[in-house]
């Protein structure tokens, strides 16, 4: 009992720290407010084209091997919005190495705070471009979905779990990516083929990929569990519902095993020469 | 208070490898470079000691300051800091450590001095009564409001080594650590700074460890030095004993009224350097011959009209331990 209360108070004491930083960086930031503001315009025009090309894949083909276009988009959106909320709330993760090669954790190691609680809010940001582009897609596919009489109101609640569970996968994989960096200190051709290459693999449905591809998006880099496995169950009525708390157990498992991986890489940090 | 139990830290680095991929093929790389930081260092320093911990660039004396922090983990060995393994329980034993890098500040770089304050207090739990009370204090020792609402990167070194020093001690922890803290400063900076931290040595009880290339810093602060050379101690002990240590000669400049005539044969703890009309200059060892015989020696030789003597300079004691 008491050991639940100085819990509590002290995951409250973090949360206000969490809050503080961010508050605090979003005014760091606010220092360069033109640099600020036009690297938001950048990263929604970034957006938009990508969201131009996904249009023209959709279109083009529409159904591709019995996935309906507003199933695609679906895939599509889902895993855009996870990874914006995964990238809101963590995004330093994704920039680790920036830490490794200046040698930037040094100070932060010698605060009696976790490690990943004091570098994830330094770059908060509200992703608006992705989060415009995803909720269109996904607001058009659901629709589209709505009328073909595939999903209902639980649907879509549904939907709005898997966004958080394919979020916590994806840091997951980011945390794990980036905690290699301890060893090899370079990371970023990695993160492409971890991150951005499988996140991109994911946003189609995985029958489109040789066997031994889509295992490895479901074992090696679950990106699978993000929106396909989900989407099977939720918008195309196969498997059951036992499919969402495999999901969700999945995630578990993904966080625990990275966080563990990335407490163990921090013992391996070497700092830099002074 | 402090304890290092024979700590090694070898660094491992992969090999590079040229061409596309290199980072992925790095990944998988199975050769390494090793360097040995550290090899064997163990010492104990208790409540309320002030120690320089001195030793040429590369020497591994920012290795030992970040195992006993907690930032590198060593690759044999053991760090108790205020009761805690760093690295087993970091969050508990760095609550009671102050640590300040010479050389990278710890503050929020685009932000007011103060608000960096506000952070740290949340981070470690100070309560706000008490957050009040030891900024004023500190305030006052190191003079913050001067410059209390300037962005830090706008603050000059000085100011930025006294914001600094301030953030270290905002939870009034028992150990210092520091890195460097007079580097690149003024005259009167350093001063300031050193009457500082004599006082919270001296008057607030806090251990502190500190590393410097300035022997100045270690004469005037340090009441115990360890010299750190190629990963090991070479020494460990008072700034008088190193001195001794050393035995480097006293330098004795003699002025003598009228004529004098040197011996025949010198003793040989007396050496003459130099000679020009009435001066001579002699070095002598005071390991071997009392100030009081080398005088009288030197009474032998003529009637002294005045002498001078000069304690061997820090800096070369340094030079010749390293």
């Amino acid at each position: 009992m008491k050991d639940n209360l100085k819990l509590s108070s002290k995951l409250k004491s973090w949360l206000e720290l969490y809050n503080l930083l961010i508050k605090t960086s979003v005014r760091s930031r606010m220092q360069y407010r033109f640099n600020f503001l036009l690297g938001s315009v950048l990263a929604a025009l970034i957006q938009i084209s990508e969201f131009l090309m996904v249009a023209i894949v959709l279109y083009k083909f529409g159904a591709i091997q019995g996935w309906s276009m507003y199933e695609m988009g679906y895939l599509f959106s889902v895993m855009t919005l996870s990874k914006t909320l995964y990238r809101t709330f963590a995004d330093e993760v994704h920039h680790l190495e920036k830490y490794l090669v200046e040698g930037d954790l040094d100070q932060i190691l010698t605060r009696p705070v976790p490690v990943l609680l004091a570098i994830m809010p330094r770059n908060f940001r509200i992703m608006l471009g992705e989060v415009l582009q995803g909720g269109f897609i996904l607001g058009w596919s659901l629709h589209g979905l709505w009328r073909s009489g595939q999903i209902d109101w639980m649907s879509i609640a549904f939907t709005l779990f898997i966004i958080v569970t394919g979020a916590v996968i994806l840091f997951s994989i980011g945390l794990a990516t980036a905690t290699i960096g301890f060893w090899t200190t370079r990371i970023g051709e990695l993160q492409t083929f971890t991150e951005d290459a499988a996140r991109t693999a994911g946003q189609y449905p995985l029958t489109l990929y040789p066997k031994w591809m889509s295992s490895m998006l479901l074992i090696v880099i679950p990106v699978g569990f993000v929106n396909y496995v989900p989407a099977l169950y939720i918008i195309r009525g196969e498997l059951g519902v036992w499919v969402l708390a495999a999901v969700a157990v999945v995630a578990m498992i993904c966080l625990g095993a990275s966080l563990r991986f990335w407490r163990f890489g921090i013992t391996k940090y070497q700092s830099t020469g002074s | 208070m402090i304890e290092a139990n024979n700590l090694y830290k070898v660094f491992k680095t992969p090999v590079v490898r040229e061409g596309r991929f290199s980072g992925l093929r790095t990944l998988f790389a199975r050769e390494y470079t090793r360097k040995e930081a550290v090899r064997g260092i163990s010492f104990q320093i208790e409540q309320g000691e002030f120690v320089g911990y001195i030793g040429p660039n590369g020497a591994g004396k920012s290795t030992t300051i970040k195992m006993l922090t907690g930032i590198l983990h060593p690759t044999t060995g053991e760090v108790v800091v205020g009761g805690y393994n760093p690295h087993q329980e970091r969050r508990k034993a760095v609550r009671n450590l102050g640590v300040v890098f010479g050389q990278r500040s710890q503050l929020w770089w685009d932000l007011p001095v103060k608000d960096s304050y506000d952070i740290l207090a949340k981070m470690y739990n100070v309560q706000e009564s008490d957050k009040r009370r030891r900024i004023d204090q500190l305030a006052e020792l190191l003079d913050l409001y001067e410059f209390w609402t300037t962005p830090v990167r706008k603050l000059s070194l000085g100011q930025r080594m006294r914001a600094d020093l301030a953030a270290a001690l905002l939870h009034d922890p028992d150990v210092l650590f520091l890195d460097e803290p007079t580097i690149g400063l003024d005259v009167n900076a350093k001063r300031n700074i050193r009457r500082f931290l004599k006082q919270l040595n001296e008057d607030f009880g806090k251990t502190i460890l500190l590393t410097t290339h300035d022997m100045d810093d270690i004469e005037q602060l340090c009441n115990r030095v360890m010299v750190i050379n190629h990963g090991e101690l070479t020494f460990d002990g008072t700034a008088r004993s190193l001195r001794e240590t050393i035995g480097l000669p006293t330098e004795i400049r003699v002025t003598f009224r009228g004529p004098f005539q040197l011996p025949d044969t010198l003793d040989p703890a007396i050496r003459v350097t130099n000679r020009e009309d009435e001066i001579v200059t002699i070095e002598a060892n005071r390991q071997e011959r009392s100030t009081v015989d080398i005088l009288r020696e030197l009474g032998t030789w003529g009637e002294i009209d005045d002498f001078e003597m000069k304690e061997p300079d820090f800096e070369e004691i340094i030079h010749k331990v390293y």
